[in-house]
Order: structure tokens, then C-alpha cells, then sequence
């Protein structure tokens, strides 16, 4: 599982795209994202994953992402293998797999590059419920802490004796009962704490909740969004008006 | 002449958690003045950290329960007041560090109680800054939690609620997670805090070799009754503080025993400095 997150979790990084406006890429994926989920030729296809691809090497996440497509491919293989038993022809399933690739990696692309931080930023830049953007906030904030107290605790039940890796699948899968039992006990108090500590903060205080962190476009974010904007007619306008 | 002004007061206070008879606090009556550091001791289970919790509203406005008397913080009674109304007078530390730092840097987390009380950009700007400097943290600015030692997570912690300038800081247990040498750091920041600002303190501690030398003030609490208040100086000599779970520093119960024996001093010394001296300043008398 932990190579899965790989592909979608990020890491402090350095490169031109990670120091864009985090709405900016934001756009790129999502637009990418779009484009994939419309277009219909293997052409199509060819170059909006050049076009990801060519995203991946300038903002060095290349290697990443291609780990999460590695992981996909399982589930490429299946679509694919689907798709031809049910009838439909060789192209159409190459399509639809090619599809899968290119959605999963469009999305990489933003995840890749943009910190939680700037996610929250985002968040906030759409006027987002404060109480929702808090809790997802929160939720990557503790996703490390509850790891280490699931780590905790299966050390503390293996030092007892029990044996997780042990027996056939089911076996297996009712030997992470008794840790999951505690570890689900102790998120229980832990968010009680937490609901604690946010009203000792004056979570909800106030209607006018002020936001010290704003989003500001720099020149450069201008100059990729209408670079983008350009591309994306450009490419709509190639496939629709001149059948390529 | 200089006036002390009473921060806090329970009058005939009792309370119960709802589903459960027992009394957690029985007919409370305390006052705390401001500017007050305030070591509060006493058994697992004696109710400190319900009376700490009906200070800053947690009780009655999150837990529910009977709740008799009053307690009034800075002139106002705190059912009547909200909790996060109330942050802005006393701030309050929790046991865990780890629970109490929300976002993803440290200035994020400080910042967030500010943006919840609406304050604008300038304010917060010279808040944070403030706070930052006042407990020693600038390199930490830009961390995430996950950097954080244990120490620098508990200061974290306080920055937090300390931006938000109360009037009252509440530590509940804040070094129970801390190893002695940055415990006694971390107490010594606390100490400069009250003096400094005037921060009246109310601290929940086990270690009490600890805070001899910084807090007044010493209340025992015990099955929800108070059982000592009064000048730490006083409280601590009294023989009996061990049947409440209260360690007893070995300075203070040498001297209680050399008292047993007959051997009385002057004064009662808190620390072994000036425990030394003196026994030293009679043996060389002696002499």
C-alpha cells in the first residue's frame, strides 16, 4: 500500500512548477484532467500524455508518477481485459485503458507538487466552509501520528504474542483486530483532546473569521495559466475542427 | 498602594459529571489574585483537572453535569460566558503537546487562534512576532509538528494559546512528557512569563522539586476537596502533604525530620542551596 501513496503524497521538493501559484497547478491538472476524460483517439491520448510526462520531468516528480502508474496497472490490465470480453474491439479498449493512465497521472500532477499547506490555501482562496477546510486540514495533520500509534500498538500486541503475519488471508485479517481495537480507542480520546484544544483556541468564535494567508498571482503564474488556457483551445481546436 | 485584584473565585462550588452520582468537587471555595502561580496537587482522580476545566468553561459548556455555586474568572461567570469567549482570558495547556498543534507549520498553528478571533493582519503580524520571541522559538517558525521534539512542541503549545493574550495560563501537567532538564527549562519559561506580563499561572504537577522555587501559591486537592491553600512556603512544611500522593522534595522532609528530632531551624528552606548554606554557617558556628 505504502508505494501507492508514493505516487500521490508529497514531498518538499524545488522545481518550477512546485513553485507556481498552488491554484495554477491546480488548473493544469484539472484541465489536463478534463481533456482526458473527453477525448477519444489514441492520438488524443499520445499527446496529453506527452504533456504530463513533459509536466512530471519539469516539476521532478517524473520517477514518482510513473510509480503510481506501475501501480495501476493492474487495474489497467483489468479494464482492458473487461472491455474485450465484453465485446468491444481492440481500440476502444486500448482507449479506455490509455483513459485510466492518463486521469491517474493528470491528478498525480497536482498532488505531487502542491504541500498540504497549499492545498489548505487553496481551500481557503475558494471560500471553502472554514469547518470543512479545518477537518481535512487536521486529517493529513494526524495521518502520521495515528501511523506511529498503530506502530506502537502492533509492537506492544506482538510483544504479547500475537502473531499478524501468521495463517490464510482471514486469518490474517482477524489478527488485526486487536489492533484495531485500540488504535480506534485511542483516536476516540485523542480527537476528545483535540476538541478541547480547539475550543481553549476560540475555534468558532466568531462569524468574521479572519484569514491571514492569501494567494497572490505573480507574473509568471499569469504567464503559465494563459500559456495553459492557449494549449487547451489549441488542442480542442486541432482535434474538433481539423480531425486530426 | 498596590491592590490585589481576585482573578478567579469559586463560591460553594460542587459538580458532578452527568451519568455519575459521585461529587468530583465538593463546596469549592477558592480565590486566585492576579499575577498568582498557583501549584496545584493532589491524587489521580481528586478532581484537578475538573477544576481547572471549570475555569476556562470546558465545563459546563463541552462537559455536562450538575453544577452548583459559581465560579467567576476576571468578573465574569463562566456559564454565562462561551469557552471560546473565554480564550482570550485564560488560555489553557494540555497534558499533550501532540493534540493541541493543528496545522502543518508552527506560525500556521499560532495564527490559527488569532484568525478565529477575527483580528486583523497587522494585529496578528505583531502578535506572532511577540510570541515568537517571547518563548524562544523563531528558528521554529517555519517547522512542521512532526520536526518538533517533545520540548519545542509543549512550547509550541503555549505560543499558541499565549498569542491570544490571557490573563490566566493553565498548565495541566505540562512536563509529564518532558525529561528533567527540559522540564526545568520549560518552568523557568513559565516563571519568566508571570513575571514578566504578570500572567497569573495555575499549574497541575507532579514533580514538585520542581516549582518550589517559582510558584506562591500550593493547593492540595483531595477526593474533590481542598485540602491545603495557602503560601507555598507554608503548605509544603506540613507533615501530613504525603497521605495526599503529594512527593514530598527530600530538602522539605529532611527538615521536617531534623524538626522531629529536636534540631529546629530559623526558616524553612526550599531548595537545597540554601539548605546547605545554612547548615554549613551552624557547623562552622559550632565550631
Amino acid at each position: 500500500m505504502f508505494w501507492l501513496a508514493e505516487g500521490l503524497v508529497y514531498r518538499r521538493q524545488e522545481s518550477i512548477i512546485h513553485s507556481l501559484d498552488p491554484r495554477v497547478k491546480l488548473i493544469i491538472s484539472l484541465s489536463l484532467f478534463l481533456l482526458s476524460l473527453f477525448s477519444s483517439t489514441i492520438f488524443e491520448f499520445i499527446i496529453l500524455l506527452s504533456a504530463i510526462f513533459l509536466l512530471g520531468v519539469l516539476s521532478k516528480v517524473l520517477r514518482r508518477m510513473i510509480k503510481t502508474i506501475t501501480f495501476s496497472l493492474t487495474f489497467v490490465i483489468m479494464i482492458f481485459a473487461i472491455n474485450l470480453l465484453v465485446g468491444y474491439d481492440l481500440i476502444f479498449s486500448i482507449i479506455i485503458s490509455l483513459r485510466f493512465i492518463a486521469i491517474i497521472s493528470s491528478s498525480s500532477i497536482f498532488f505531487l507538487t502542491s504541500s498540504p499547506d497549499e492545498l489548505d490555501l487553496v481551500m481557503r482562496s475558494l471560500h471553502l466552509p472554514y469547518d470543512l477546510i479545518f477537518a481535512f486540514v487536521t486529517a493529513v495533520r494526524f495521518v502520521p501520528v495515528i501511523l506511529l500509534d498503530a506502530v506502537q500498538i502492533i509492537d506492544s500486541q506482538r510483544s504479547r504474542g500475537l502473531e499478524i503475519e501468521k495463517g490464510n488471508i482471514f486469518k490474517r485479517i482477524r489478527n488485526y483486530i486487536p489492533v484495531l481495537i485500540p488504535l480506534i480507542v485511542q483516536s476516540i480520546i485523542r480527537s476528545e483532546e483535540l476538541a478541547e484544544a480547539m475550543e481553549s483556541r476560540a475555534y468558532g468564535f466568531s462569524k468574521k473569521r479572519t484569514s491571514y494567508y492569501t494567494l497572490h498571482f505573480k507574473r509568471k503564474d499569469y504567464f503559465v495559466l494563459c500559456l495553459n488556457l492557449t494549449l487547451v483551445v489549441l488542442f480542442i481546436l486541432l482535434i474538433h475542427l481539423f480531425h486530426l | 498602594m498596590e491592590t490585589l485584584t481576585e482573578i478567579i473565585k469559586f463560591i460553594n462550588f460542587s459538580f458532578s459529571y452527568s451519568g455519575s452520582n459521585a461529587l468530583i468537587l465538593k463546596n469549592i471555595n477558592l480565590s486566585i489574585e492576579e499575577g498568582d502561580f498557583v501549584l496545584l496537587v493532589g491524587p489521580s482522580g481528586c478532581g484537578k483537572s475538573t477544576l481547572l476545566r471549570c475555569i476556562n468553561g470546558l465545563i459546563p459548556h463541552l462537559y455536562s453535569g450538575v453544577y452548583e455555586g459559581e465560579v467567576i474568572v476576571d468578573g465574569e461567570l463562566v456559564k454565562n460566558k462561551s469557552v471560546n469567549e473565554l480564550a482570550t482570558k485564560v488560555g489553557f495547556v494540555f497534558q499533550n503537546p501532540e493534540n493541541q498543534i493543528f496545522m502543518f507549520s508552527v506560525e500556521k498553528d499560532i495564527v490559527f487562534g488569532l484568525e478565529n478571533i477575527g483580528l486583523d493582519r497587522n494585529e496578528i503580524d505583531s502578535r506572532l512576532e511577540w510570541v515568537l520571541h517571547a518563548l524562544g522559538i523563531e528558528h521554529l517558525r517555519y517547522k512542521p509538528p512532526y520536526e518538533l521534539s517533545d520540548g519545542q512542541k509543549q512550547r509550541v503549545a503555549i505560543a499558541g494559546v499565549l498569542a491570544m493574550k490571557p490573563k490566566i495560563l493553565i498548565l495541566d501537567e505540562p512536563t509529564s512528557l518532558l525529561d528533567p532538564r527540559t522540564a526545568l527549562e520549560f518552568i523557568l519559561l513559565i516563571k519568566e512569563l508571570n513575571r514578566k506580563f504578570g500572567l497569573t499561572i495555575i499549574v497541575v504537577e507532579h514533580r514538585i522539586d520542581l516549582l518550589t522555587n517559582v510558584a506562591n501559591r500550593m493547593i492540595v486537592l483531595d477526593k474533590g476537596e481542598i485540602i491545603f491553600n495557602g503560601c507555598l512556603k507554608e503548605v509544603i512544611k506540613n507533615k501530613n502533604l504525603n497521605l495526599y500522593g503529594v512527593n514530598v522534595p527530600p530538602v522539605i522532609a529532611l527538615q521536617n525530620y531534623l524538626k522531629d528530632e529536636g534540631l529546629i531551624f530559623n526558616e524553612f528552606y526550599l531548595n537545597v542551596k540554601d539548605f546547605s548554606k545554612e547548615i554549613k554557617r551552624r557547623l562552622i558556628g559550632i565550631d
